[in-house]
């Protein structure tokens, strides 16, 4: 029985070809939209998480700013500078566990940088070896700071690969290891980070004890950055940033809801914020693309049901010579399932194809964005599995958009069914 | 026990307004009877024969085929029924167009789940039979009205029913093609022992048959014997 239904489903398909190829065509033009969508979604956010993670690292930084409210008898407007005090209260015993990794940066001091009577600007900020984490600072030749420079106070300086090719044009990796002159001190290069990805082109680390030791002798700290253990969620995230500021506000005189008093970058609720919006992103594009999907079935069961209409004869012929109602919903759920899985089929594949021409044809086109290079699509794709489950999809609902015009199909009685024209 | 038994059967068509069709029809039909029932338009003839088919159902009394009582039935059993019981000849054939004549006579076994190879088979061999062997792969719209009808006798026979309805048969058929399809009929009935009802106004049609059955505003009148019209041998009267 299982041929044969095949042979009848195949026959009855091959001799209303226009009505064949019409439900056909709204199948997969319907799939073909959801994977053609959701490979350019897919491709955005790649691009977009992708350029995004060159920047967040997964570190707090705290900074002082200017108050925006007045508090304590203390007018608003008032600078605020962290200091020794601020560094001892996060290296207290209760942050223990939980805040690791404390490192310091200074304010950043403008130099000239020369060798050989070529000279560039550059812009000198004392840091810790922790600082290449944070800024997530790729070295393109050399080393950067390391605990002994700090330890030491080394005159040692990382330059960009641009300060780099600008002191030694024909050959800037020589840089490394020579001394270059900053007007007063002369630094020894140790390394030099790439530029391509970053606008901070002038920006020199040296290490943060010759920093101070040269330019700023206080106990004044500009940045306290460390990394975060124990919260996961971004509402924990957030209640350890306000538990731990509160500290340092309460010692500044700052109004604990005044978000001015500190300038506080968390790139642990920057990512997870950045992973929920990518999250609605990709939810809005399903959305998008299952009505496009829903329009497509619409199609199918509108079509099954002018189909059922038109073969109401044929189905009361059918009847008379001994077909059971059983028979006549098995033949239009299965005429209607294979029409929806063989073009559900193409255009997913069509689909597929269209991601891969998106991949190489826009993907690869390069917008330069403020300086950046960023590709607009990466890896526009969709997994074999989501766009399984999306042609699945279809054939359940086409199936289910068969079995109501079936279903009715199935119940008409011979003789009215005869009857129609 | 008669292959057919009516009893006091009633049918009343509600469309908006009740319109009792068949007032109490009392009828038998013994097996290997070539009958004909003769009305006017409204007579409530097609009804009957609907009925018959177990095609339509009906209120009241009772109608036994072949010893069943065919009363309150699924769709289910009533299409086995129709199936395996009942080969049905239609005015307008009823063919499905998008099937070769081979495709169309084998249909019936299609449901009865004969494999194809089989089924193929003995189509051929019933279009033989009815001389359409050349026509076996013509869909409908490639035949003359008596190709087509002859192609839809032999899907009535092929599943060996206990009778034939047929429902103004040579109503859609010139004269001469009338002619040969209600000989056709006449031989299954001889030769084949089948029991044919033929549902016709046309009194040169009902002539053919072996007896008459009259009906008239939903009561069975007159009921002819008509053994002797092959003595007659007279063409069919249009």
């Amino acid at each position: 029985m299982r041929i044969e239904i095949i042979h009848e489903i195949a026959s009855s398909l091959r001799n209303n070809k226009l009505r064949t190829a019409l439900t056909g065509f709204a199948v997969s033009w319907g799939i073909f939209l959801l994977i053609a969508l959701l490979g350019a979604g897919n491709g955005l956010m790649n691009s977009f998480m992708g350029n995004m993670q060159e920047y967040i690292s997964e570190s707090v930084t705290v900074e002082g700013w200017r108050t925006s409210m007045p508090y304590a008898g203390y007018k608003e407007g008032r600078d605020i500078q962290l200091d020794q005090t601020d560094l001892d209260y996060t290296q207290a015993p209760r942050w223990q566990g939980t805040i690791e990794n404390v490192s310091l940066a200074t304010a950043f001091t403008s130099a000239t940088l020369s060798l050989n009577g070529l000279s560039v600007a550059g812009s000198l900020r004392g840091v810790m070896p922790e600082y290449q984490q944070q800024e997530k600072i790729r070295m393109a030749a050399g080393r950067f700071l390391n605990p002994d420079d700090v330890r030491e106070n080394r005159k040692s300086i990382v330059v960009s690969s641009a300060q780099a090719k600008e002191l030694l044009p024909k050959n800037p990796e020589k840089l490394v290891g020579q001394w270059i002159n900053t007007g007063s001190v002369a630094f020894r290069v140790v390394g030099i980070y790439s530029t391509d990805e970053s606008n901070m082109t002038r920006l020199c680390p040296i290490p943060y004890s010759t920093y101070k030791g040269i330019y700023d002798p206080s106990d004044k700290v500009e940045a306290i950055s460390f990394t975060v253990n124990g919260p996961n969620t971004l509402e924990e995230h957030r209640a350890f940033e306000k538990n731990y500021t509160a500290g340092i506000k309460a010692r500044h005189h700052i109004a604990p809801d005044d978000n001015r008093g500190l300038w506080v970058n968390n790139g642990y609720t920057e990512n997870l914020q950045m992973h929920k919006a990518s999250r609605m992103i990709r939810t809005a594009l399903w959305i998008l693309g299952i009505l496009t999907l829903v329009s497509g079935i619409v199609g199918v069961s509108n079509i099954m049901l002018i189909t059922v209409k038109e073969r109401t004869h044929e189905f009361g012929i059918r009847k008379a010579i001994g077909a059971k109602p059983g028979a006549i919903l098995k033949l239009i759920i299965a005429e209607s399932i294979s029409i929806t899985a063989v073009f559900g089929y193409i255009g997913m594949f069509m689909g597929m194809v269209a991601c891969q021409i998106m991949d190489k044809t826009v993907a690869q086109d390069v917008v330069n964005i403020g300086g950046e290079e960023i590709r607009m699509l990466v890896n526009p794709n969709v997994g074999l599995d989501v766009a399984l489950e999306a042609t699945l999809l279809l054939i359940v609902a086409g199936t289910l958009a068969g079995a109501i015009p079936a279903w009715k199909a199935a119940r008409v009685k011979p003789i009215e069914a005869l009857r129609a024209e | 026990m008669a292959l057919i038994e009516l009893k006091e059967l009633n049918k009343t068509y509600n469309n908006g307004q009740p319109l009792h069709v068949l007032k109490g029809i009392d009828l038998s039909i013994e097996r290997g009877e070539f009958v004909s029932i003769m009305g006017a338009s409204g007579s409530g003839k097609s009804t009957l024969l609907n009925i018959l088919g177990i095609l339509d159902n009906y209120d009241t009394g009772t109608y036994t085929l072949d010893g069943k009582l065919i009363k309150d039935l699924t769709e289910r059993q009533s299409a086995d029924y129709r199936n395996r019981m009942i080969g049905f000849i239609f005015q307008s054939f009823n063919l499905i167009s998008f099937k070769t004549a081979v495709e169309n006579v084998e249909l019936p076994l299609y449901y009865q789940g004969v494999p194809r190879r089989r089924r193929r088979e003995l189509a051929m061999e019933y279009l033989d039979k009815l001389g359409l062997t050349p026509w076996a792969t013509h869909f409908p719209n490639e035949m003359s009205g008596g190709q087509k009808q002859r192609v839809a006798i032999a899907r009535a026979l092929i599943t060996h029913p206990q009778i034939i309805l047929a429902d103004e048969p040579t109503g859609a058929l010139d004269s001469k093609t009338s002619v040969e399809v209600m000989q056709l009929l006449k031989q299954l009935n001889q030769e084949e022992g089948i029991t044919i009802i033929v549902v016709t106004h046309e009194s040169g049609v009902a002539n053919e048959t072996d007896k008459i059955i009259h009906i008239k505003d939903g009561i069975i009148g007159q009921i002819e014997e008509n053994i002797h019209h092959d003595a007659w041998g007279g063409p069919l009267m249009k």
